[in-house]
């Protein structure tokens, strides 16, 4: 990473709780342009909160949020302008066709990518005149990526892209998640895949009960880890690595 | 403004599609009216009434639409767009999830609206209709029974966690209004019984107003209904508002 980058978000002390549960621990982590930072845990870990956390969908109970020199509190119209987002299991309105939906996204935005365009570069764009309902696992993940994407946005969000797509879309999603950073968009990401954590991230943070494990480049983690896979520091780092190892042995 | 047409002409053809408000807020009561036209339409009201049993019973006939989209639409959408998360998705773009709310209510007014001019339609042409009362009260009544019956639509969105629960609120408040109310049923054939039960629902007092006002009755029987509906309104838009969660 180049010292001039810019910092696209600051995550200072960040806490959430439920009732008793504390569901992000003080977390601080900043995201450079043109990264692909991976936020890693196991399910529970409080990623998705985080990822609601910095958006603004939840209220935070302490610490700062700037996300493209802003908070939400301040000006969430302009920060939202350039953020791109996928929530986790998407839903879309009854009946609607695809061209309706990706119409209806792009007018809330000042400035937009042809939406014809973007469904070509996922090759979904057969599906304009079909009914979201009706597209196949991974067409539906691919337009949700397309939404996020249709504002052009400079830093998107994806919670858990790839999960429930077969093999095929997934490496289909990788390669378009690659070239979008080639083309300078920063991305942020929840997965539970390491090999695709491995291949996509720049760095990552692996985050266990809301509170960071570890924070580091993919690489440098497993040598900390003293494993030899990403999938085995990750599960070395969430304390489910020796439990493993027993199994993966008895058996 | 482009913004609030493209949401509400999204939400038209998605309404349109759907189906169910166009066959309870359109086709409905459009047969009603001619059901009950063709029975003794043309006939008056009772022995020495100075109107017919159409012009007695437009006032109720002209409701269906505004129940069948503020107590199915406008709820049952809601509660969905809540339920998949598509308002909380709205947060996380440039503009306010009200204006997707903004799209559904605008969506439902034109059927409700549209839904009374069929009726009045039908009733001009076929049954020798005419509106006794000033149109101008007429309209202002029916805008408040509007008013009234959307806030309640809203509260029932607004209260119910997700979309089974808004399914059965939406029941609960929608099918005793329509039978009870005398918008299918004339209230005047009802057993007293019934029309002292029927007396409580707001869509009841609404007709009543409607019916007043139709006829040009006389007397000082709107009162009543007006304020009935004003605090049935003002009840549903302030609980609607303080219960009201984005997901």
């Amino acid at each position: 990473m180049k010292n001039t980058s810019k910092i696209l978000l600051s995550v200072h002390a960040l806490n959430k709780s439920y009732k008793e549960l504390q569901a992000v621990d003080n977390l601080s982590f900043q995201i450079m342009e043109g990264e692909i930072f991976g936020l890693l845990g196991p399910n529970g870990a409080g990623k998705s909160t985080t990822i609601e956390c910095l958006l603004g969908t939840r209220e935070i109970d302490s610490g700062e949020v700037v996300l493209l020199d802003n908070t939400i509190a301040n000006n969430s119209r302009n920060i939202f302008e350039n953020v791109g987002v996928q929530f986790q299991d998407s839903h879309y309105p009854d009946l609607i066709k695809v061209g309706e939906l990706c119409r209806m996204t792009a007018v809330l935005y000042k400035s937009t990518e042809d939406y014809k365009d973007l469904l070509k570069q996922f090759s979904i764009e057969k599906k304009e005149k079909k009914r979201v309902s009706e597209l196949s696992g991974g067409e539906k993940q691919k337009l949700s990526l397309v939404l996020a994407l249709i504002n052009k946005p400079q830093i998107v969000f994806l919670d858990e892209l790839t999960t429930g797509l077969d093999p095929k879309a997934r490496r289909d999603v990788w390669s378009y998640l690659k070239l979008l950073k080639q083309k300078g968009m920063t991305i942020f990401l929840t997965s539970h895949y390491m090999d695709e954590v491995r291949y996509l991230c720049d760095r990552i943070m692996i985050i266990n009960n809301g509170k960071e494990v570890i924070e580091g480049k993919p690489e440098i983690v497993i040598t900390e880890s003293g494993k030899e896979t990403m999938e085995d520091a990750y599960l070395h780092f969430i304390g489910e690595g020796e439990n493993n190892e027993t199994l993966v042995h008895t058996v | 403004m482009k913004r609030l047409y493209t949401l509400f002409k999204t939400e038209m053809i998605l309404s349109v599609r759907e189906f169910s408000g166009v066959l309870f807020g359109l086709i409905m009561p459009v047969g009603i009216m001619f059901l009950l036209g063709a029975l003794n339409g043309e006939k008056p009201a009772f022995d020495g009434a100075s109107y017919t049993m159409v012009q007695q019973s437009f006032a109720a006939v002209s409701t269906i639409g505004i129940c069948a989209t503020g107590l199915m639409g406008i709820p049952l959408t809601i509660a969905s767009y809540r339920e998949k998360k598509i308002l909380k998705h709205f947060k996380v773009t440039p503009t306010s999830p009200l204006l997707l709310l903004g799209a559904q209510f605008l969506t439902n007014l034109v059927f409700a609206i549209l839904s009374t001019a069929l009726v009045l339609i039908a009733a001009l042409l076929f049954f020798d209709y005419s509106l006794i009362g000033s149109p101008l009260y007429f309209i202002l009544a029916y805008f408040l029974v509007l008013t009234a019956i959307f806030s309640l639509g809203m509260m029932i969105a607004s209260v119910s966690v997700n979309v089974k629960t808004a399914n059965l609120l939406c029941t609960i408040f929608y099918f005793p209004m329509l039978f009870l109310s005398g918008a299918t049923i004339p209230f005047e054939i009802m057993p007293k019984g019934l029309q002292v039960v029927s007396s409580i629902m707001p869509l009841t007092q609404g007709i009543k107003l409607l019916k007043y006002v139709s006829l040009d009755s006389g007397g000082g029987d709107w009162i009543k209904p007006v304020l009935i509906l004003s605090l049935t309104a003002l009840l549903g838009i302030i609980i609607s508002i303080k219960t009201f969660r984005w997901e």
